[in-house]
């Protein structure tokens, strides 16, 4: 009973928001994220107060995770951007942002908590509705009959993380290799239910970014010393392979516990070993070529088996089972004592051996056309490289989410501008405020946080001092850099943050976060010449947005904590 | 001995008022959520009076006493915690404040303190009285008749035009109990949402229930003086509330917004073996609780490895084992069937062989999820895998793998045949504490329900005035109405004085719920307080139909004040017990303490 610890009382915060210390805990997570923001963001360096490995990022899937807060207010607000970010995979920052700006706004404009939600839910449902439908002046449907767009749009993802350290041609390549990988995944006969296969990523530290390349089929480890593979001629044939997901060394894990009494000069070891070798003489008749293993093979079974020219590959681990299966076509195999019926065999078409500097593994060719490839990422150092990977990852998710809504974002805080624009001009129109049961000053005050919020987030984008402007016709975001004054800008021919418009197609503009004239922004005439530079995902900004407002609306609603600090 | 104190009923008002002022932040339209951070880190969000409380983790013996009324309350309605405390709290105010003026007995005790607290048990006490034996009768005389009948059918055949305008009024209720749970931001999705999912369920066990074997259905055939058509709606209500841990699935990441309805049952696992994806249909599927391998060496047992000719090699046992898998792989081929559920996990030769014979395998299944399988596919799982029969085997429209957020689920369809289609809820929120938050609050819903459609127990004696389903526009109409029928019954000639002073003072009790739900907006509270005199005084001028607007209208949220809604027939009766529950009992504490202390 002594080691009862008495529990101590919870630790309770009366209305949270009203906190000047949690206030500036925001403030300072607020800054923090702005900073970390777009192509020209500024890299944060994470480590521990115990040493350990240091990470430089900007990205917001490494840097959302490594940031704690003692205040489990702040807490919540990562928690559900993190959310987000690993569902979608982009745009966290973006919803992170924004959230915590509109929350700031919603603080400082001093309306009540439910009137602010209420209007938040309101206009988010504005947004939603303007940005799925067809005429939204923001939308970019997606072409698949070239691949610019989808390069585009993984450059984009790949630029707006400077972590990477890549320069312009080494993003582009990498551009090109994710929309290559993506395109190898999706399988070209469909019928019915598409099952997108995967990639595989080999980091290769130490060599210029530029030998990155992407393999169709599989690239997996074989240790040194065993990679005498030129001195056999394969046929062109497709090679038979064999896999099995269960250890051939010996292991009989599923007898039980109980004790086993064994007389003397019986070797229970042989007994085992002699039936192993049954199953590499029966691998060997059936004319296989490689045999790969999940764990652990016997050296005497591979001894025999290499001697009967099959290549075997042991070790490779539960996570490359799925792609060597789809890859192979192959059954895994765990029995010892049944014989291997024919259909579980499966086939590659070639095997290579590749030399990334030390390391050394072997290239499994798909017999046939097949959705699993493999990209090799090179770069300079460990912390880039892991950036690199990231970006990758992130890419390809996006790549993806394109299959499902074939549309992009103009990138470049332009959407954040035209959504600002849109939204002031629908409120000014219509007097919904009685809707709400509130006031109309009150439901301005809403609405000048909502799209103030946005607007901040689309200047967020600068680092060096530049000015934000957004045009009076379509409501595009421009950079005005610090020694061109607004006159200027008609005279030198520049483009808006997404490339859409140039110059000399809009005659007016204004500071961002100053007051303009309400008017319903333009959407350009489908042009064919003209394309948007800068895209983003339509999915996940979506979700984004959705998130960070209903973010918004879950803090303002909290009204009290409570802290176990048990 | 163990330090003791004694009570003192400053100290009862006390730790009442300390608990009401933590449920205030939350309790009415401008209510708020709670955040709370358990110890091992996890955030939770709530708004729901009873997890507040489990919160806030007490030290004082008395509200933890508090706390306990208030889980044995919520439990058995699923609602009302919040306007528990507030008029405990309310009710306590006002007994000591009338127990301070008593006139009487002050001579009898030698204290002026002993007297007042004598004086507050005696009032406790004939309120207790007075409420167990009347105020049943008086809800079901003068406040349900202004209220609104909503017949059990409108579940059932909500699909006709004919019951769309009850159909409404459901999602009314179940929007205003979301209000009141999650806030107002998704309170008319949610309604909306789980009204769909019940019509689904609802039509499914009419058809079904009668050839039903389940015990969840006998266990909840409840004797209804209505008529027996509310006794499908409230069984498919407690199977909906036995069964939801298994029927729903959080998601986060993704806005409430993304919330769904959908066909079949989501087993929580992915596939063991590779998804082939060519099915047959029907697709045939059996359930498994043992291991199909078994460990055959166990602890007790000695196994002799021998030499020589006659002597058994390990290999012997081995290959014995495996040969009898690949036995029963061989009847479950010949039998069709296609995908195995495992309640445990199998073995990697049960995979090899599996796969082999074209068969998907589920390992580790939860049993509540098997159990529903079990159920919604009418077989049973195989105990002995000697004996398959045609009765394990169910037949499924549909075996699919499912990808949502971070999970591969397995997804499964039953065919017609059985009833319309049964249907899962996917709960989408920010982060798991939003969705334990929503799931909470829907399985809540569901409980509400049960209470407004189940029959009131013997204590009433006239059981024709009340009906189930009864319900009463929100925004304090029923703290009102009883509040002007108790300051009736205790002006009428019958009743003796003590119950005319214990009636007044249950009223003014009563009337601090309304000012609360007010209390941002003091001018709604006189126009509803206004009205309900209006249609007091004028009986026959108004029917329960006269409140159907304002339900309506808490739909839109905008009327921010109708939101606290009240299933009258089961709710009010036990707040009223309950609630002078402790009032009995804190005196008899404080009785107890003097005694340990003399």
């Amino acid at each position: 009973m002594s080691r009862l610890v008495r529990k101590s009382p919870a630790l309770c915060t009366d209305l949270p928001l009203e906190n000047s210390d949690i206030l500036n805990k925001l403030h300072l997570l607020g800054q923090l994220l702005r900073s970390c923001f777009g192509p020209s963001g500024r890299l944060k360096q994470i480590h521990n107060n115990i040493g350990g490995q240091v990470v430089t990022t900007s990205t917001s899937s490494v840097l959302l995770p490594a940031i704690y807060s003692s205040t489990p207010f702040l807490n919540l607000i990562l928690a559900s951007i993190r959310n987000h970010v690993s569902r979608l995979g982009d745009c966290g920052l973006f919803a992170a942002i924004l959230c915590v700006t509109l929350i700031e706004k919603v603080k400082q404009s001093g309306l009540r908590q439910n009137e602010a939600i209420r209007i938040n839910k309101h206009l988010l449902g504005l947004c939603t509705t303007y940005l799925e439908d067809k005429e939204c002046g923001c939308k970019v449907k997606f072409d698949f009959s070239s691949s610019h767009n989808l390069i585009k749009l993984a450059n984009n993802i790949l630029c707006s993380k400077p972590a990477i350290m890549l320069r312009e041609y080494e993003t582009l390549h990498i551009s090109k290799l994710a929309v290559e990988a993506f395109l190898l995944t999706v399988p070209s006969n469909s019928d019915g239910v598409v099952t997108l296969g995967m990639t595989v990523i080999v980091p290769i530290e130490g060599h210029p970014v530029m030998e990155s390349k992407v393999f169709p089929g599989l690239l997996v480890d074989i240790p040194v010393g065993f990679e005498d593979l030129e001195s056999r001629n394969h046929p062109c044939s497709p090679l038979r392979v064999v896999l099995f997901s269960t250890s051939l060394a010996g292991h009989l894990s599923e007898i039980g516990d109980g004790p086993i009494e064994v007389q003397y000069g019986t070797d229970m070891d042989s007994h085992i070993l002699d039936q192993l070798l049954e199953i590499g003489k029966q691998v060997f008749k059936d004319n296989v070529k490689i045999c790969v293993c999940q764990k652990v093979v016997h050296p005497v079974l591979q001894q025999y088996l290499r001697s009967h020219g099959v290549i075997v590959v042991e070790r490779v681990g539960i996570n490359l089972m799925q792609p060597l299966v789809q890859l192979t076509g192959a059954q895994p195999l765990a029995t010892l004592h049944s014989t291997i019926p024919h259909k579980a065999y499966g086939q590659v078409g070639n095997v290579i051996l590749r030399q990334f500097g030390s390391k050394s593994m072997l290239h499994l060719y798909p017999a046939e056309e097949s959705v699993i490839c493999t990209t090799v990422l090179c770069h300079r150092n460990e912390t880039v490289l892991n950036e690199l990977k990231v970006a990758c990852q992130k890419t390809e998710h996006v790549l993806r989410l394109t299959l499902r809504e074939p549309f992009a974002l103009l990138g470049g805080g332009c959407t954040e501008t035209h959504l600002a624009a849109y939204i002031r001009h629908q409120c000014d129109a219509a007097g919904s405020a009685s809707v709400f049961g509130c006031l109309q000053t009150e439901y301005l005050l809403g609405v000048e946080a909502f799209c103030g919020s946005l607007e901040s987030v689309a200047a967020a984008l600068q680092h060096d001092s530049e000015d934000s402007l957004i045009d009076l016709t379509c409501a595009h975001h421009w950079t005005l850099p610090k020694d061109v004054t607004q006159e200027d800008m008609k005279s030198c021919e520049r483009k808006c943050g997404c490339g859409l418009i140039k110059t000399s197609q809009t005659k007016k503009w204004c500071h961002l976060n100053t007051k303009y004239p309400v008017f319903l922004p333009a959407s350009l005439s489908p042009d064919a010449t003209v394309h948007a530079e800068v895209l983003d995902s339509f999915t996940a900004k979506l979700n984004a947005l959705q998130v960070a407002i209903e973010t918004v609306n879950v803090v303002l609603d909290i009204q009290y904590t409570i802290q176990d600090v048990n | 001995m163990p330090p003791f104190q004694r009570l003192h009923q400053k100290h009862v008002l006390q730790t009442v008022c300390a608990l009401e002022a933590v449920i205030l932040r939350t309790f009415g339209p401008e209510g708020g959520q709670v955040l709370f951070i358990r110890d091992n880190g996890h955030s939770m969000l709530i708004r729901s009076g009873t997890r507040i409380l489990t919160a806030l983790r007490l030290d004082h013996p008395l509200a933890r006493m508090m706390v306990e009324c208030v889980w044995k309350h919520s439990g058995k309605t699923g609602d009302g915690s919040k306007s528990f405390i507030l008029l405990v709290a309310s009710l306590l105010r006002t007994i000591y404040t009338a127990a301070s003026k008593d006139p009487n007995g002050s001579h009898v005790y030698n204290s002026r303190a002993a007297a007042e607290s004598a004086a507050a048990r005696r009032l406790a006490d004939q309120m207790l009285a007075f409420a167990l034996e009347k105020l049943d009768d008086l809800i079901a005389l003068s406040v349900t008749s202004y209220g609104l009948n909503l017949s059990a059918e409108v579940l059932t055949a909500s699909a006709q035009s004919s019951s769309n305008s009850d159909g409404a009024q459901v999602e009314t209720l179940l929007a205003s109990f979301f209000r009141t749970r999650l806030g107002c931001a998704h309170c008319d999705f949610m309604g909306e949402l789980v009204c769909k999912m019940l019509r689904h369920w609802s039509r499914k066990n009419d058809e079904c229930s009668p050839s039903d074997k389940m015990g969840s259905f006998q266990r909840s055939s409840v004797v209804n003086s209505n008529g027996s058509k509310s006794n499908t709606s409230s069984s498919s209500l407690q199977f909906l509330n036995d069964n939801f841990h298994a029927l729903h699935t959080p998601l986060s990441g993704f806005p409430v917004t993304c919330s769904r309805l959908i066909e079949g049952q989501i087993i929580h696992r992915d596939f063991a073996t590779h998804y082939h994806g060519n099915h047959q249909h029907p697709v045939k599927a059996v359930v498994f609780t043992m291991s199909l391998q078994p460990k055959w060496l166990n602890a007790g047992d000695m196994l002799e490895i021998g030499r020589g000719p006659y002597g058994k090699s390990i290999m012997h046992f081995s290959a014995w084992a495996e040969s009898s898998l690949e036995h029963i792989f061989a009847t479950l081929k010949t039998l069709g069937v296609s995908l195995l559920l495992s309640a445990v996990k199998q073995s990697e030769a049960v995979l090899t062989l599996a796969t082999q014979a074209e068969i998907c395998v589920v390992e580790c299944v939860n049993e509540d999820e098997l159990a529903l399988f079990l159920h919604l596919s009418g077989v049973t799982a195989i105990s002995d895998y000697r004996g398959i029969r045609s009765g394990h085997i169910a037949s499924l429209t549909f075996c699919r793998p499912m990808l949502l957020g971070a999970h591969r689920y397995v997804h499964v369809g039953f065919p017609d045949s059985i009833g319309t289609q049964p249907c899962s809820v996917i709960i989408c929120g920010l982060g798991e504490g939003q969705t334990d938050q929503y799931a909470g609050a829907v399985q809540d819903a569901i409980r509400m329900l049960r209470t407004t459609w189940e029959p009131l127990g013997a204590s009433v004696k006239d059981p024709s005035s009340i009906s189930t389903g009864c319900v009463i526009s929100a925004g304090g109409t029923f703290e009102l109405l009883l509040h002007h029928a108790l300051l009736q019954h205790g002006r009428s000639q019958a009743v003796s004085k003590d119950v005319a002073v214990v009636c007044q003072l249950l009223a003014d009790a009563l009337l601090h719920l309304p000012r609360r739900i007010h209390s941002h907006k003091p001018r709604d509270f006189l126009q509803i307080q206004s009205r309900v005199w209006n249609i007091c005084r004028n009986p026959f001028q108004s029917d329960g139909l006269l409140f159907e607007p304002e339900i309506s209208q808490a739909n839109r949220g905008e009327k921010s004040s109708q939101v606290d809604n009240k299933s009258v027939c089961q709710k009010p009766p036990s707040s009223g017990h309950c609630a002078a529950h402790p009032h009995q009992i804190a005196p008899k504490i404080t009785k107890i303490q003097q005694f340990l202390r003399g």
